[in-house]
Parts: structure tokens; sequence; C-alpha cells
């Protein structure tokens, strides 16, 4: 009899202890277990509201403005009717103690149930005026000089439709507040001027960009630079030696030479020094060189040797010319979006480089704008590094498309490389900016 | 003696009944819990994943208008951030609601949304992504089943109150949980116009707006509208950023018609069929004139035409296939911009408007994609708010294990 009271004594221990041990574990309610994420649907509900600024532009309007009413309506149609919701208007203040004041609250319910969860949003009101402060190439080292080659006494080929002084403008809206100095070079005689090493305004010489806008041809200065034996070839009465020249000329000041469309160096071009010649196309003050150009220009900045090779160089990445398009690289499409700069993101190569160029003539892709093809790049800027040597001595930045040039890409290709960074910011105002919270709750079931 | 061994006996089996009723109860607590926590897990990877298709373009990219098969499932707008869709990559999902069609012009099947006669969404298999794909591309293939539904926030419906001259018809825009007041309605009508037989139709359009009243109605009449005349009438209604499309459509010819089939996303072709040669009912038909012209939804909510020059199936005329021969024609959707494929077509002198949405938001479509959740044992839902193409749409995903949940149920 003993035992089975002791049994009893355990069996009423065991149900305390088992009493106890349940009021501990408390589960939580069958809504509670599998919810909506109403912090996600608070979000995206503000984000649909807002997704023309209508949502911006009523939030800033007098609380009693028929608006709010129709904010309301959208409010209440866009969420289930199982959810009850209050949406509340704060302006953000600057300075003092307080950060927030309530402006407006809407609401479809008294309470909103037992569990509930919020989301807030921003919006600036169109009287804010953001502002975006580029940081400068050269800032923080050498170089940050732009030249862009402006020449009047020059004319341009394959830039059909465009002057080669209405691409320098826009050229120079583009680029110069990315540069410490953005310098137009007006003529040919500017441009002998700083061939030589004498600087036009003061500016940096050392490590400039130097843009070249007359498309496939390039300015030569008369006199010395047009000269036989320094820029003449008098044996194969070719202006090739002129580029080999230039090609010295961007090693000894590592400079960044742009060739925007084209086949690079293709002809020189001097109005009064080719007054009575033309370019085999029927554009005078103009006289074709050939692929010898590109050739001696590489030789040049390779601090090679002259010679004439007149050896065709670029290509297509397609047989068909009608089909050599070419896509923007990965990082050049994310740059677009960074310097709002957006040409079309597919383009026609027929005057690609050949990725041979690298080793013949040391040369580094540091930035590749389309995406390579079959060996053919058709956008890139190629960093010249001699062989036993770190650093950089002149740079190519060539795009080997067909015409007519989008300038765009050449702005998109430049920043690609040096990526200056944007400082944005913002001149707020009191009453510019407010926040909105919506505060989103279940009802009905458990 | 005999007392102390009843005693003992008694104890003991009291003792063991007393401890397996309590190891019962306690098991019956901790499994309830672990159920709640499998539950609560559930419904994290559901919003997870929501989050994860909705905020992802996929890779590639522009794999919605290509015909490539993603390696990355994602439905986001490539164009935009956030939760903006593509609709395209909408339009290449395979709906489970639809009754597939066969079509053997080109013996394929097409995945089917159609939302009433003449309102069609057909696209080939072989563009589409299956559910069994889109589960292998997200890294949950026989771990979780899902159903991903994609539907416009705002209905608007149509409905002909008056058929005669002049025509009345009542469009009543409503929300989740709301009718939509005093929202702009901005309408497009399209009458076709009758050239006679032999030949094929074209249409004449007219624009214009009014708003809802406070039940989210509005009663629109036109003049010199009789009730032989075919007609197709597309209305977008919004209101403070919410944007819902409706549609309606009155036809003479419902026996003999053209079905538009999506062939390829990145060569935008469409094929024209006869009606004959998908439902294959009655006699052999007469042919079918008609004439495609595509429409661009515009910011103002106009609809601009957009020319198919290149496009050699403009205007034609198809046959009912006679034993094997099937006859079709093909268009070209100039754009990838979305917009609505007008095709207004004549047989026998009965007139008709098929109207086919290029970009599942230009008809606000809805979209069903994955595996029925009925019957199974715990579904966890979420739902998102999403914008495609500037159409309100709201994202709702059903997700449940596929491996039990180990425990004794």
């Amino acid at each position: 009899m003993m035992r089975t009271i002791e049994i009893f004594l355990v069996i009423i221990i065991i149900t305390g202890a088992f009493i106890i041990s349940s009021f501990f574990a408390v589960l939580p309610q069958p809504r509670q277990v599998s919810p909506l994420n109403l912090r996600r649907l608070a979000f995206t509900t503000l984000q649909t509201l807002d997704v023309d600024y209508d949502l911006s532009e009523t939030v800033f309007k007098l609380p009693n403005d028929l608006s709010w009413d129709e904010l309301q309506i959208a409010l209440s149609a866009c969420l289930p009717p199982n959810i009850v919701y209050n949406l509340t208007v704060y302006e953000v203040l600057s300075g003092g103690t307080k950060l927030y004041c309530p402006i407006r609250s809407i609401s479809n319910a008294e309470s909103l149930g037992i569990g509930s969860d919020v989301s807030s949003y921003l919006v600036a009101s169109s009287n804010v005026t953001f502002s975006v402060i580029p940081e400068k190439i050269g800032e923080h080292g050498g170089g940050g000089t732009l030249y862009i080659l402006n020449c009047s006494d020059a004319n341009g080929w394959w830039i059909t439709g465009y002057t080669a002084q209405s691409l320098a403008e826009d050229l120079y809206n583009l680029l110069s507040p990315y540069f410490r100095a953005t310098i137009m070079v007006q003529n040919t005689t500017q441009l002998g001027k700083i061939l030589n090493g004498t600087a036009l305004q003061g500016e940096n010489l050392q490590s400039a960009v130097i843009i070249n806008t007359v498309g496939e041809a390039v300015p030569i200065p008369a006199g010395y630079y047009a000269s036989s034996g320094v820029g003449y070839d008098t044996g194969h009465s070719s202006y090739a030696r002129y580029c080999y020249v230039l090609g010295q000329k961007v090693r000894q000041y590592n400079w960044t030479w742009v060739s925007i469309v084209g086949y690079p160096l293709y002809y020189v071009s001097n109005t009064g020094l080719f007054q009575n010649e033309q370019n085999g196309w029927g554009i005078y003050g103009m006289r074709q060189v050939g692929p010898a150009g590109l050739n001696a220009f590489l030789r040049g900045i390779d601090n090679q040797g002259y010679s004439f090779n007149d050896q065709w160089i670029t290509g297509s990445p397609d047989n068909d010319p009608q089909l050599s398009s070419v896509s923007l690289s990965a990082e050049a499409k994310y740059y677009c979006n960074y310097y709002g700069i957006y040409p079309s993101r597919y383009q026609t190569a027929t005057r690609a480089l050949p990725d041979s160029i690298l080793t013949t003539y040391n040369l580094t892709v540091t930035s590749y704008i389309f995406n390579k093809v079959n060996n053919w790049i058709a956008g890139a800027v190629y960093r010249h590094i001699a062989v036993g040597d770190n650093k950089i001595t002149g740079s190519l930045f060539a795009l080997g498309l067909t015409r007519t040039a989008d300038i765009r890409l050449t702005a998109l290709g430049l920043l690609c490389d040096y990526k200056p960074r944007l400082y944005r910011s913002e001149y707020t105002a009191n009453g510019t900016s407010r926040l909105v919270v919506l505060q989103l709750g279940l009802v009905g079931g458990v | 003696m005999a007392g102390s061994t009843i005693d003992h006996l008694v104890s003991v089996i009291v003792f063991l009944g007393a401890i397996l009723l309590f190891i019962s109860l306690f098991n019956q607590t901790l499994q309830t819990a672990i159920l709640y926590q499998r539950h609560r897990n559930l419904a994290s990877k559901c919003s997870d994943l929501l989050d994860n298709m909705l905020l992802n373009p996929g890779i590639p990219t522009n794999w919605g208008t290509s015909n490539c098969t993603p390696t990355g499932f994602g439905l986001q707008d490539p164009e935009f951030t956030q939760y903006k869709l593509s609709p395209f990559s909408l339009m290449r999902l395979r709906s489970s609601i639809g009754e597939p069609v066969y079509y053997p012009g080109t013996k394929t099947y097409y995945s089917n949304i159609t939302m009433g006669f003449g309102d069609y969404l057909l696209v080939s298999f072989t563009q589409l992504i299956d559910y069994s794909t889109a589960a292998k591309l997200l890294g949950i293939n026989n771990t979780y089943g899902f159903q991903l539904t994609i539907t416009p926030v705002i209905t608007v419906s149509i409905t002909e109150t008056h058929s005669g001259n002049p025509l009345t018809l009542t469009i009543t825009v409503t929300g989740k949980g709301f009718p939509l007041s005093n929202a702009i309605v901005s309408y497009c009508f399209l009458t076709v116009v009758e050239k006679g037989g032999q030949s094929s139709p074209s249409y004449s359009s007219s624009f214009d707006t009014s708003y809802t009243d406070e039940k989210g109605s509005v009663t629109l009449n036109f003049q010199n509208i009789d009730a032989t005349k075919s007609y197709a009438f597309i209305a977008y209604a919004h209101l403070s950023g919410l944007v819902g499309v409706g549609y309606h459509q009155r036809v003479t010819a419902d026996k003999r018609y053209i079905i538009p089939f999506v062939e390829s996303f990145e060569d935008r072709r469409v094929i024209l069929a006869h009606s004959y040669d998908v439902h294959n009912f009655g006699p052999p038909e007469s042919a079918v004139f008609f004439n495609a012209t595509f429409v661009l939804l515009t910011e103002d909510f106009t609809l601009r035409e957009m020319p198919m020059e290149n496009s050699i199936g403009k205007i034609g005329k198809v046959n009912y296939g006679k034993g094997v021969k099937f006859e079709y024609c093909p268009v070209t959707i100039p754009t990838y911009n979305p917009g609505i494929l007008v095709i207004t077509y004549q047989s026998n002198n009965e007139y008709g408007v098929i109207l086919m949405p290029w970009g599942i938001n230009s008809m606000a479509f809805p979209i069903v994609f994955g595996d029925n959740p009925f019957g199974k044992e715990w579904v966890a839902t979420d739902i998102r708010q999403v914008i495609v193409s500037g159409i309100a749409y709201q994202a709702q995903l059903a997700l449940w294990s596929l491996e039990g949940y180990q425990v004794i149920s």
C-alpha cells in the first residue's frame, strides 16, 4: 500500500513539473508563427504610391488639400482588406532638439491589432536643390589638364554631321568639371606650342589628356613639325613621321592621346599647309597618311626607331561590317549610371585594334570600354609601360567605331579610366524633406 | 507477503502508465514547438525568396527579351532598381492556370493566358521558363515548392450596359480592398472600319478622359455605334500613383478569327493563325483578312501607333489548314517597349478585333507561376507591391516544404 501511495506522490510531482514547464513554454499565436512581412509590404506600398512622385507631391500639400483624400483612397485600394494602416507624415527639422514634427496622419482603424510593423520613406520636395561636386583629376597627384583640340585651321573626317568645334564644345561641357584645367587648343600653332612643351595658360603639361576632335584626321602645325625629317618622311612622301613625333611627345610628357572615332591618325590636316590638297575623298586641307600614321605613333610611344609601315592593322570583330556590333563592358555600364552618361550600349566597330599591339608595343589595357570580341578591342585605354619599368609613359585611348562619333563614349571612357569621385550634396532648407511612416497591422484571425 | 507483492505490482503498473503519459505529453509540447519553429523558418524563407525573385534581374539581365534560358532567376527590370519588374521576364514564365494550346502549324504547345474572347497571350513553350527550371535556379529544387502570383492591384472592369446607339459602357475601378473613387480614367475607343469582303479592315481610334464617382464607377456613351459594330475599348485608371488597365471588345465574328502566338522574344516575332487550325471545329472555314497594328502606351496614358514597316505580315489573310498544310503570317513587333498588338479582322463580312499584350503590363494580365499549393500541409505566404512598367501589381508567393516536418503528426 505504501508503494502505491509513493507512486501517486511521484505522479503529483511530475504533474506539477509538467504544469510549471507548460506555464513557461508559451507557444506563440499561429499568426506570429507564419507572419506576413508587414515591414516589406509597407515599404513597397510607399514605393508604389511614389512611382510617379505622387506621394512626394501630396505630402507637401496643405493638410486640407484634396490630394490627401486621394492618397487615402489609393492606400485603401492597394492594401488587402484585412490589413489596417496608419500613415503619418513628419516634417524633418534641422537644428534644435526636435527632429520630426507630425504634419498629418491618415488611418482606416482606431488600433492596429495585436501586431504591427512599420516602414519609413523619406521624400524630398521639388524645391530641393541637389548638387554634385566632382573630384578633379590631378587633385591628388600629377596631371589634371585636359586639352581639347579645337583647331580652327584643321578639318575633320568621320565626324560627319558635326564640326570639330561643336564636338569640342560638347566635350568641354561634359569633361571640364572633372579636370583641374581644360584648355581649348584653338589652332595648330597652339598645338605646336604644347608639343614644344610650352604651357598655354600656365597649366601643368605633364600627364595631360589630349582629345583629338577631328576624327580620323590629326591637326599638324605648319613649319617645324611639318618639315622634312621631323614630321615629313621624304622617302615615302608621307607625314607618318609627324605621327611618330606625336607618339614620342606622348611618351615624353606622359600624355593620354584620345582618338574619338575610326582609324587613329589616318590623315593629317592643316587648311593652310594643304590648301590645294585633299584627302582622297574631296576634303581639302587634309592629306592621307593611311595606316602608317598609327603604326608610327605606336613606335614613337614605345620609343622604337622610326620606320615607315603602311600595314593595315585595324579590323572588324565580324567579317560582315554590318554585324560588327560591340557592347559596352560591365565597367562602362556601371559608370554610365555613376556619371549619368548614357550612350547606346551597342555600337558598330570596324576599326577595332588587334590585341597583338599590347605585346608589340608594351601596352597594357587599364579600362575596356567595349567587351573584347575575337581578339579585337573596339575601345580601350592603353597605357605604355616600358620593359623593365613600372611607371606609365604615355597612353592611347582609341575608339575604333564606325562613323559618326558619339562624343559621350569618349567622355565615358576617360571617366571610366580616371574614375573621379562624385560628392553628392543637398542644399536642404527647412521644409524640404518629409518623412512618411506607414504602419500596417493585421485584423481578423488569431 | 501477498499484500506486499500486490502493492509492488500495482505501484509499478501505475508508475509505468504515468511515465508513458507524461512522455507523451512532453513530447507533444516539444513537437508543437518544433513545428512552430519550422513554420516560422518557412515564413522567413518565403519572405527572403520573394525578395530574391523581385530584387534581382536574373542572369543574364536581359533574359526576358532574349530566347536564352537564364542561369539565374530574377524578375526585376534590369533598367531599374527596387521592386520594378520586367514585363517581358514575366511573359516568359509558364502559366500554371491556362490549358496549354497546341498549334499544329508549328507543332508546338503554347502557354495560355486568356482573359476572355479576343484577349490572348499565347507564348511558345520553347520560349518559356518552367517551374522546375525556376526551382533549380533558385536552389530550392526538391526542398520547397512555390507558387508565384502576380496580379494587378487595380481591377478595371468594363460592362456593356447598352449595346445600341448610343453604346453605353460602365467602367468600375476597384482596388484590393476599396473602390477607386475620383480616379482619372483615360480611355481609347477603337472601332473596326469595315471595308467589305476580301479586304483587311482597319480601325479608327478616339481618346478621352473621365472621372470615377464615389463608388469607383463611370458611365460612358458613344454615339453612332450600333449593335452590329465591332469595337475594342481600353481604359487606364490612375490615382495617386496607382495605375490599372481594363479592356473590352465586341465582335461580330467569333467563329473565324485570328489567334496570335508569340514565337520569339529575341526577334520580337508573333505569328497570326486562323482560329480553325487551333480549335478545329465545324466544317472548313473561310479565310480571315486581318490588319495588325502595334500601339504603345504613352506617359499621358494615350495609345500611340508605332509603325511596323519591316513586318511582312502587317496586312494579309490566313486560310484554315488543309490536311497538314497550315498557313500563318509572321509579324515583327517593332520595339521592346510594352504595348498592345491590335488585330482587326474580317471573314465573310463579319468583323472583330483581337488584342494581345506585348509586355504583361500593357493589358494588366495576371501571372500564376509554379505548383498548386492546394492540399499542402503548411503554406507560408508573403506579399509585396510591385510596379510593372508603371502598372501597379501585387506579387504573392506561396511556399511550402517538400521535405516534411519529421515529427509525428
